[in-house]
């Protein structure tokens, strides 16, 4: 399509297809300090991407870029056919991205109801039937639904973010440490529910403190570290040796 | 009693209004709005003008200027001015509002004329129809403001819980960045905010003209009362915010029953009760340890904002006497040095007056400028330097320049209470407090026959040395040079390092083994001195103690004119002196009369303009001058005039002079 | 090397101590019941998961936050109420998750601000009265001053002002300044993030130095787990506001639980999903 794309490596394409992000040389500062230097990949439709790095690695500030809520200070950003760079989070949202922040991605004095209809603030379309999805995905939260989202648990805000995604049917959805600090059995019900957006063609990138979870369930994967691309491939090629050498973390052993 | 109770509801009923307005701008936009009273005002004024002064019924003119001109003037500042100020410091976000509150009224002026009679009415026809019930007369006037609040609160409430505006809005106070990630244009409902308070502001402000008149200081009295409210209500509670400003409206009109109409004290007690309850909220909210800003959005919105403040690259190094820098201040301040000598009586003795402003302002750059906090009381420390060093030279017989220097002491005790009260409030409360404090005084101690005197204030005597204007003009200027040495001397010294430490680091300097504490009084004692000794060669100039000109509104002009100029250059604290006074000389001597508040409006307008350049005019100007100078290859500049001397104050390491040596080599 | 024991032959008193730490915000339990040890000339590592409440107990150690529950001890006497400043002044240092720089200073003078703290503390109010900010530095000052600079390798930064500089600068600004106050003990929050290989080994090397050279006391938080067991002689491994084990590095390195804290394999060993948002990585 454009000529940005013939310069990035094609090995994430398949079938030929167009892809549905591709970004090249995307570079991100946070005042003089940079946090992103050239990061390229292309994702196609209906893949799950990781993304894996260090603490300060640069994953949150690439998400953070994606959706447009940081100003990328170089770079190109395409999204679903079009040039999506430097545009306001609101374009980028109603264009069919959604980032499920890191941390407790819900407005905590709204109630759950209130989260879930601002979910819906783009998707007009029969918010009836998108309200039942969520409450029929997490149950939990139609018992809660008058109850202010700040003073549900964790876990629940977790889930009411992630619901706020899935009621919805978007191209992608950036997930980023949806896991984090939820007890494992939500850890479970929160890869299910990803798992069922990927099967309804919605393509995912994850953000993971667990890589191994992550890498058992993605398509790709890309390892970030300093700002950097250090590695990308297919998930499974991503080994214990490679996530060693690359994260630090725990792996040691 | 149940009169008294009726009038003091429709009061509090207006404050109450303006209170929903300052807190709906707050929340959704973080701009703490200093302009609420000048904006009100100007509504009114239109109101006036289609009501009053075209003749158009009451029902129209009240669409038109509530349904038309008051979102229109509200989203016209938003876009001009609120939106870009999200994301500026403490300091520009008040110094840009006050700009707008300074700029504001003398434009009105400029269009609608100026108003000698400031009986206005409201949205009640005239004559007032009066009921009774219970025995007690209630006036259409105050039906009309009950009236308006219920509407308010009733639509309010409404809007916010039922519809989906209000849910964006909601949303928008809670998180802005999580707004804008599920689709919605912040922009877009922050300009609907700013433009139905401002209809508020404005409904308040017309229901205010008829009791309090149609004037500039009884829409800033509304404002005050309407902080005083909006403190107590934590900057966000809209029904504590409510229930303050109506409880403030009865207590001001029930305590009048039990006061002597006839009496002083009356005349200064009824003023100060929306300061006495802002400076209990705020004693009562210190005291739970709960007065720190209430942080802007969620932890993602902090998380994605860009570490705002200074600016970075290279700090100059330590430079020598051939440094060029010092050496072109040199010759600005000789030019400064000859005004005295070469000008006209007149305006020599505008320079003198300018000079002595020029201490005053010093106090600024000092605490603001150094210690990053926002005072807006200093006019009033050097009130109290003048009205100090009157009484002890008038009536204790001290030499004058003794009486300035250590009377100024004694005020520093106060400077340093008020440092010490506010130490761990955050940057709006200190505004806040610092004004409170500011308008107390001005009410309660300046009023005071014995200072007052009838607006003259107490003889203050010029050294016997120096009655000569010009020979007083080189004495203030020395005292300026001294004190700006001082200055120097504390920026350059380990003190001064380890106040700015304090200033962007608070933990960080408590864990180098700094105590904020002592670095906060230090800055608060210096700077208060700074503007007593102002204040004490004000009142020399003037002959007299003139306690009419210390008012803390005056004050805001002063921080506005100094900040537009750059608050951390001690040049620039000359600049703004003198310009303060010789500017509005230039248009008095040779412009029209309608002119005359020219100079007040584009004060106002260049402190607008720090929102969109923090660092004030100079620097602005030597970037300016060093963009041209880099187009020309480094072409020669004269190097006298304006800009270069502006260049020189800014005190930038790489400002125009380093570029004009280096082309010169 | 064994320094943190359960044994109870008495130990000499430790630079720093943490006994039975406890710090709830509202309902939620950031620190439970935490003990922490770090004896005279030792490197002592902290890791845990984010949230895991590493920060929180920095903050409590260094004063800034005041714990529920539990004591701090310093060099044996309780320091549980004194303030950030007076456990500064007993030889206490730290830098910070995200740099606390001062803005308008240069870098030179963050280093010569902490030399004066150490140094001549007298000259914060003595400057004033006597026109020291016209006198030059002293010749020692300088040499100090110079001398940290170079080890941290910020020379050519020296005149930059401290908002212009990278995080990575910063961080090292930051561990200059803590060490500009020779310090006894120095806690490090994360000092590797933002900083590449290359400069990691070098701050990693200069820490070592200073540690034998002036039997300084190290605690290291770090994620770069790599860079704590390589360096430390005990690892305390901090989870959910629990401290689940403190050992060597080799004992850290093959612990299962400490496994399942890092990479969610196996069930971690609590259900306490709601403690982890107190830091905001």
């Amino acid at each position: 399509m454009s000529e940005s794309e013939e310069r990035m490596d094609c090995e994430a394409r398949e079938g030929g297809a167009a892809p549905l992000l591709s970004v090249a040389d995307l570079q991100v500062r946070y005042g003089p300090a940079q946090a992103l230097f050239d990061v390229s990949f292309e994702l196609a439709a209906d893949t799950t991407l990781a993304v894996l790095g260090a603490n300060g690695a640069g994953k949150s500030t690439l998400a953070r870029a994606l959706s447009g809520l940081v100003p990328p200070s170089g770079g190109r950003i395409r999204f679903d056919g079009r040039d999506i760079t430097a545009k306001a989070p609101d374009v980028i949202r109603r264009a069919g991205l959604v980032h499920l922040p890191e941390g407790r991605g819900v407005f905590p004095a709204l109630t759950v109801q209130e989260n879930l209809r601002m979910g819906l603030a783009v998707d007009r379309a029969d918010r009836k039937a998108a309200l039942e999805r969520a409450f029929s995905i997490f149950p939990v939260l139609a018992q809660r639904h008058r109850q202010r989202a700040g003073t549900l648990s964790g876990g629940e805000q977790q889930m009411l973010s992630l619901a706020r995604a899935l009621m919805v049917s978007p191209r992608l959805v950036i997930a980023d440490e949806l896991s984090l600090g939820l007890a494992p059995r939500l850890v479970d019900v929160v890869f299910e529910n990803l798992q069922r957006a990927r099967e309804a063609g919605v393509s995912v990138i994850m953000i993971e403190q667990f890589a191994h979870r992550a890498l058992g369930f993605a398509d790709r994967c890309l390892i970030l570290q300093r700002g950097v691309v250090a590695w990308s491939g297919p998930a499974e090629a991503a080994g214990d040796e490679l996530l060693h050498r690359y994260l630090g973390e725990g792996t040691a052993a | 009693m149940l009169q008294y109770l009726f009038a003091g509801l429709a009061l509090g009923a207006i404050y109450a209004i303006a209170s929903v307005a300052l807190v709906a701008t707050y929340v959704s936009s973080g701009v703490f709005n200093f302009a609420l009273g000048s904006m009100a005002f100007t509504v009114a004024r239109f109101y006036y003008f289609l009501n009053t002064e075209s003749g158009w019924p009451i029902l129209p003119s009240a669409v038109v200027s509530l349904g038309l001109f008051a979102p229109a003037l509200g989203a016209v500042l938003y876009w001009l001015l609120f939106r870009h100020l999200r994301l500026r410091s403490p300091l520009i976000k008040v110094v840009a509002t006050i700009g707008l509150s300074v700029a504001l009224p003398p434009a009105v002026e400029l269009v609608f004329g100026k108003l000698t009679n400031v009986t206005a009415p409201g949205l009640a026809p005239v004559p007032l129809k009066v009921f009774h019930p219970f025995g007690a007369a209630v006036n259409m006037d105050q039906i009309m403001t009950y009236l308006g609040l219920v509407v308010v609160l009733v639509l309010g409430i409404a809007v916010l819980q039922y519809t989906d505006l209000g849910l964006k809005v909601r949303a928008l106070v809670d998180s802005e960045a999580l707004t804008s990630l599920s689709g919605v244009n912040p922009t877009r409902v922050s300009l609907g905010v700013w433009a139905v308070s401002t209809v508020l502001t404005g409904l308040a402000g017309i229901l205010l003209a008829p009791t309090a008149g149609l004037s500039v200081e009884g829409m800033t009295y509304l404002m005050a009362a309407a902080f005083a409210a909006v403190v107590a209500a934590r900057l966000n509670g809209l029904a504590t915010a409510v229930a303050v400003a109506l409880a403030m409206g009865v207590v001001t009109t029930v305590i009048q029953r039990y006061l002597d109409p006839e009496s002083a004290l009356s005349a200064q007690i009824v003023p100060s009760i929306p300061f006495a309850f802002m400076l209990l909220a705020l004693l009562y909210h210190a005291w739970r340890r709960r007065a720190g800003e209430p942080p802007a959005g969620g932890a993602l919105d902090r998380a994605i904002r860009v570490a705002g403040g200074a600016t970075g690259g290279p700090a100059p190094a330590r430079r020598g006497l051939a440094d060029p820098t010092l050496i072109a201040s040199g010759v600005a301040l000789l030019s400064v040095a000859a005004l005295p000598l070469v000008l006209p009586e007149y305006w020599a003795g505008l320079t003198a007056t300018g000079l002595a402003l020029a201490i005053a302002l010093l106090s600024y750059t000092l605490v603001t400028g150094e210690g990053g906090m926002i005072w807006l009381c200093q006019i009033t420390f050097a009130g109290m330097g003048a009205v100090l060093s009157a009484e002890l030279a008038t009536y204790h017989g001290w030499p004058p320049l003794l009486a300035v220097f250590v009377g100024a002491l004694l005020i520093v005790v106060v400077g340093a209470v008020i440092g010490l009260l506010t130490i761990r409030l955050g940057d709006l409360y200190v505004a806040l407090v610092t004004l409170t404090f500011g308008l107390l005084v001005q009410t309660l101690l300046f009023t005071r026959d014995r200072f007052y005197n009838f607006g003259q204030g107490t003889a203050m005597p010029r050294p016997g040395f120096a009655e000569d204007t010009r020979v007083f003009s080189y004495l203030t200027l020395g005292t300026f040079l001294l004190l700006a040495l001082l200055i120097v001397n504390l920026r350059r010294s380990t003190a001064g390092m380890a106040m700015r430490a304090v200033r962007w680091s608070e933990d960080g300097a408590r864990t180098l083994g700094l105590s904020v504490v002592q670095m906060k009084l230090l800055v608060s004692a210096l700077a208060t001195y700074t503007a007593a000794v102002g204040g004490g060669f004000l009142a020399m100039n003037s002959q007299s103690s003139l306690p009419d000109s210390y008012n803390v509104f005056s004050g805001l002009v002063w921080l506005a004119v100094l900040v537009t100029v750059g608050s951390r250059s001690l040049m620039a604290a000359l600049v703004a002196g003198l310009s303060f006074h010789l500017f509005p000389g230039v248009f008095q001597t040779y412009l029209p009369t309608g002119w005359a508040e020219v100079p007040v409006l584009l004060f106002g307008l260049g402190a607008v303009m720090v929102a969109k350049d923090p660092d004030g005019i100079l620097a602005v100007h030597a970037r300016q001058l060093r963009g041209l100078l880099a187009r020309r290859g480094g072409g020669l500049p004269q190097p006298s005039g304006r800009p270069a001397q502006a260049a020189l104050a800014s005190g930038s390491p790489d400002s125009a002079v380093h570029q004009l040596t280096g082309g010169d080599r | 090397m064994n320094a943190v024991s359960t044994s109870p032959v008495p130990a000499p008193p430790a630079r720093l101590e943490a006994v039975g730490v406890t710090v709830r915000f509202g309902g939620l339990v950031a620190l439970n019941k935490v003990d922490l040890r770090i004896p005279p000339g030792s490197m002592v590592g902290l890791v845990g998961p984010n949230g895991a409440g590493k920060s929180t107990l920095f903050a409590v150690l260094s004063g800034l936050l005041r714990p529920n529950e539990g004591r701090v001890l310093m060099g044996g006497g309780d320091v549980t109420r004194a303030t950030p400043q007076a456990r500064a002044r007993r030889g206490l240092s730290r830098t910070f998750q995200r740099p606390e720089l001062f803005s308008g200073l240069t870098v030179r003078e963050h280093l010569v601000l902490g030399d004066r703290v150490r140094h001549s503390g007298d000259r914060i109010w003595r400057d004033l009265l006597t026109g020291g900010g016209f006198r030059r530095p002293s010749k020692e000052e300088d040499e100090r001053v110079d001398r940290l600079l170079e080890a941290l390798h910020l020379g050519g930064l020296q005149h930059r002002e401290a908002a212009g500089l990278s995080l990575g600068a910063g961080r090292l600004v930051e561990v200059a300044r803590a060490l500009a106050v020779e310090p006894e003990v120095l806690l490090l929050d994360e000092p590797s993030s933002g900083l590449d290989m290359r400069e990691t080994e070098e701050l990693a090397a200069t820490l070592r130095r200073v540690v034998e050279e002036r039997g300084l006391s190290l605690l290291l938080v770090e994620h770069d787990v790599d860079l704590v067991l390589g360096m430390c002689d005990t690892v305390n491994v901090l989870d959910f506001g629990a401290m689940i084990r403190s050992g060597t590095p080799e004992e850290i390195r093959s612990d299962p639980a400490v496994r399942a804290a890092y990479l969610g394999e196996e069930p971690a060993p609590r259900d306490a999903e709601a403690k982890r948002d107190e830091e905001d990585a």
